[in-house]
């Protein structure tokens, strides 16, 4: 048998061909992804809901509709394109004027909609999808033997993407979509309907997502979460490849494709993290990208949730003092082991909302530090008897650790960017805890004891468990109003209010942002910890990216950049999860309608609108004192 | 008094970007075939004029007639398609188009228009650099890129803003002629400039503003007489 540095000469190829197959979706949906990018100023989240979409467009028209694989292949994008376009046009098109990570945060919330919609329709199995006649069998290629499906997918994706970047860089209205990628505005003026080719734009990038979806029917099973993964690691793609150019993303995605198959020879126990891999080691040596340029500064738009709590702490006490002796008689009334995971996703929350709230920075990875930092004090305190004190110390120091190394590289770009860093990496530590024998796989650590706090209280009844996770609560909300109030957090308010005016005045805003992100996964991990012993279990849900968008969702809904707003969004959330347990999908159906409202109308989130209201208040009846003073004087001045 | 030869009529134009409040009660009238310009210190909402007529200013209220149409509700696009370009102050050359295709950008969206053998005969240096990107060109071709584009569309109405920054004379010479050549074809123009010579030798009235309105006109004609005027206006 042929080898090449003793491997297999038919493995490396076969693997060599699944990684071009990987490879072309990758190329299809980050080409879609730098299309809409362009023009949108918005990354899809759903991208990957609407690729998974066209797998089902190609599946249900087969049974119901008795339409085959070529029909699929021509409806399937259709559907998702107009799907796409009326999205764009009742809702999306709301968003542009607002900061970029609305736009994420939304579609994020689309994404979480649709695959909860097919969820709920279709479970989780997956559907068989045939190979359409004229394309199976396979062909002998001497080295291997290659599927003709799959050689079709490889070659279809290139055709797709070269027609692609022909039709932006050689047509007519690609020279308009360039244009208008730079000057909207000015495009404009020449009187092109520039609304019209955003729409447009949006509608052919997710088209292009239904069109991978349809080729990747046949090769893996059609369910409602064959989009989600592989979103993030397209995501990867996208930051490794910078999205300034379309031959460069598509190049990219080949890239990586092959890159993937090669470590599944090489090394297979990497090869599912080698692109996340890849993409801290971009980071490290070229932030803009393979084939980006690098932006100026952050143009930040206008920031709707740059409100940051003014007031003293004195005013700050009486809410946390009301709050805690709420909490405290909590447990007589409601079912104490609910309340703990409340109380722990507050936490959690608190820790997310630090880092957007105050250094307008939003982490789509969060989980990574709750869910390690779960994992390390269940083990601790199973496997090596920690005392609770001891074993929350070390999951935080740990998680700390993580977020230094993941912050130190994400600050390296801005805003969305930002965002799909974060994400990808997170990514990187889920897989990690999947395959690192310490997490017991899918099982998680379960049972974990409570043990003894200090040695001497007894944790293991669920009434001194409660009030050992309060305690933490208000350790950790305490930590973060002084956090907040500090000279630190001045400064940080002003990298995030204008980064290029607080650098010109001396201040190193990555020194800063890079602190403040380790202090919130460190305080994200005492969250973890302590739910893992509250709950007695730590598992990969606490680790995979749906626990990120959770925690985004609470403070979203409680109101970013307000103290209070995570604790309510936590306890809303968590409440609206117990209730919602029963009915299934519905979860994911409703927590992406909650997201999809907060965007378009409740950006504030709940406390944020009963804040706004009251200072609104205070202010038309301060006018109103003003005015009346202002009239008194009047009448009591004497007429000369 | 406005007559009907008004191509363009500006009354009680008021302007905002965000907050502050721009233009103040602008107006001013345009007939057909005339070159008119905008004089002014900085600042003094030469430029906002411009972009409240081509409709990309944020906000605007009062009313702009283009040849009878009122304009002050409609997106910029729909203005444009009356027949106006706008030539931006900092020109507005696409940097990920050639120049051949920043010139043939804009659609023809009337008759009337210089044809491509026309536009390259007035601007012989675009055709040598078709195939160069259009961020590549010096100030000056840049210049005449902007200008070149416009009028080809068709568009009888042309918006220049400051066609002269920053540019060596013998190119603000050249700039000159190309708008004579254009005055002499029919189009009307709305120039903004600072520099008062050039626009003295092509204009036919002047608008002096001040604060965002107009505060004075003066007549081709009259600018020898009211020299000391003007160079109180415009003095620093």
């Amino acid at each position: 048998m042929a080898t090449l540095f003793g491997i297999p000469l038919a493995a490396l190829s076969g693997q060599l061909l699944l990684g071009l197959i990987n490879g072309a979706f990758y190329a299809i949906l980050s080409l879609g992804l730098a299309l809409i990018f362009g023009m949108l100023n918005i990354i899809n989240f759903a991208h990957g809901a609407q690729f998974m979409m066209g797998a089902f467009v190609a599946w249900l028209s087969l049974t119901y509709l008795g339409l085959g694989y070529w029909w699929a292949l021509l409806l399937a994008p259709l559907v998702v394109g107009i799907v796409g376009i009326i999205i764009e046009r009742t809702m999306l098109c709301r968003l542009y004027k607002l900061d970029h990570l609305y736009g994420l945060l939304f579609t994020f919330g689309i994404s979480l909609l649709i695959e909860g919609f097919f969820r709920q329709l279709y479970g989780v199995s997956g559907m068989p999808y045939a190979v359409p006649e004229i394309l199976t069998g396979g062909l002998d290629l001497g080295i291997l033997y290659a599927p003709i499906y799959r050689l079709w997918v490889v070659a279809a994706s290139v055709v797709v993407c070269i027609g692609v970047w022909l039709a932006v860089d050689k047509t007519r209205l690609g020279a308009y979509l360039r244009a208008a990628t730079e000057n909207p505005t000015l495009v404009r003026t020449f009187g092109i309907n520039v609304p019209v080719l955003i729409t447009l734009t949006y509608g052919i990038g997710v088209a292009l997502a239904g069109f991978a979806g349809v080729l990747a029917a046949p090769i893996y099973s059609v369910n409602p979460l064959m989009g989600s993964n592989l979103i993030i690691v397209v995501f990867a793609v996208v930051v490794i490849g910078g999205m300034g150019s379309i031959l460069g993303s598509v190049v990219t995605g080949f890239g990586l494709g092959i890159l993937e198959g090669l470590t599944k020879v090489i090394y297979p126990e990497a090869s599912s993290t080698v692109i996340f891999l890849v993409m801290a080691f971009v980071l490290l040596v070229k932030p803009a990208g393979l084939f980006g340029k690098e932006t100026g500064g952050a143009a930040q738009a206008d920031n709707g949730h740059a409100r940051s709590e003014r007031g003293n702490l004195k005013t700050l006490g009486i809410p946390l003092a009301v709050l805690l002796a709420v909490f405290a008689v909590a447990p007589f009334a409601v079912y104490p082991i609910f309340l703990m995971k409340a109380l722990c996703f507050a936490m959690f929350a608190c820790a997310f909302n630090l880092m957007i709230g105050y250094g307008g920075l939003l982490s789509f990875g969060h989980a990574a530090f709750f869910g390690m930092a779960s994992y390390i004090s269940a083990y601790t305190a199973k496997q090596w008897g920690f005392n609770p004190e001891l074993s929350i110390l070390a999951a935080a120091l740990v998680s700390g650790g993580l977020g230094a190394a993941i912050g130190g590289l994400a600050i390296r770009r801005q805003g969305i960017y930002f965002s799909m860093i974060t994400l990808a990496l997170a990514q990187m530590v889920y897989f990690f805890c999947l395959q690192a024998p310490f997490t017991n796989g899918e099982d998680g650590i379960q049972s974990v004891p409570r043990g003894h706090l200090f040695g001497l209280i007894d944790l293991s009844s669920d009434m001194t468990m409660y009030y050992f996770v309060l305690a933490m609560f208000a350790l950790v909300y305490l930590a973060i109003v002084r956090i907040v109030h500090s000279p630190f957090g001045r400064v940080l308010s002003a990298v995030k209010g204008n980064e290029p005016r607080a650098v010109s005045l001396g201040y190193e805003a990555n020194r800063y942002k890079f602190m403040l992100f380790v202090f919130s996964a460190t305080l994200a991990g005492v969250a973890g910890a302590t739910k893992a012993l509250a709950l007695q279990l730590a598992s990969l849900t606490d680790v995979f990216w749906s626990m990120s968008g959770e925690v985004v969702l609470m403070s979203l809904i409680g109101g970013l950049g307000t103290l209070l707003g995570p604790v309510v969004g936590a306890f809303f959330i968590t409440g609206l999860q117990n209730y919602l347990a029963q009915f299934g999908a519905w979860v994911t159906i409703i927590q992406g309608l909650v997201f999809i409202i907060c965007v378009l109308v409740f950006r504030r989130g709940i406390v944020g609108e009963i804040q706004g209201w009251s200072s609104d208040l205070m202010k038309r009846s301060g006018k109103l004192n003003a005015g009346a003073s202002h009239g008194e004087s009047k009448l009591s001045t004497p007429p000369a | 008094m406005p007559d009907t030869s008004d191509l363009l009529v500006i009354s009680d134009l008021h302007g905002h970007y965000g907050e502050s409040h721009v233009l103040h009660g602008m107006n001013l009238s345009v007939r057909a075939g005339e070159v008119v310009t905008l004089l002014g210190r900085n600042g003094a909402g030469k430029t906002s004029t411009l972009r409240a007529i081509i409709g990309i200013l944020g906000q605007r209220e009062g009313s702009i007639r283009v040849s009878g149409t009122e304009t002050i509700r409609l997106p910029s696009e729909r203005i444009a398609r009356l027949g106006i370009a706008l030539c931006p102050e900092e020109r507005g050359i696409f940097s990920s188009l050639t120049v051949a295709e920043n010139l043939r950008l804009p659609p023809r969206l009337k008759a009337g228009g210089y044809t491509d053998e026309e536009v390259y005969g007035l601007f012989p240096r675009l055709l040598e650099r078709a195939s160069s990107q259009g961020t590549k060109l010096s100030g000056g071709e840049q210049q005449m890129l902007a200008i070149a584009r416009i009028i080809r569309t068709g568009a009888n109405i042309l918006l220049l803003d400051e066609p002269t920054e920053g540019l060596a004379p013998v190119i603000v010479k050249q700039i000159a002629e190309v708008i004579l050549s254009l005055k002499q074809r029919g189009f009307t123009i709305l120039l903004v400039e600072q520099n008062f010579r050039f626009a003295a030798k092509v204009a036919d009235r002047h608008y002096v503003v001040e604060h965002g309105k107009v505060v004075d006109e003066v007549a081709a004609s009259d600018v020898t007489r009211r020299m000391p005027e003007i160079q109180a206006y415009l003095g620093v």
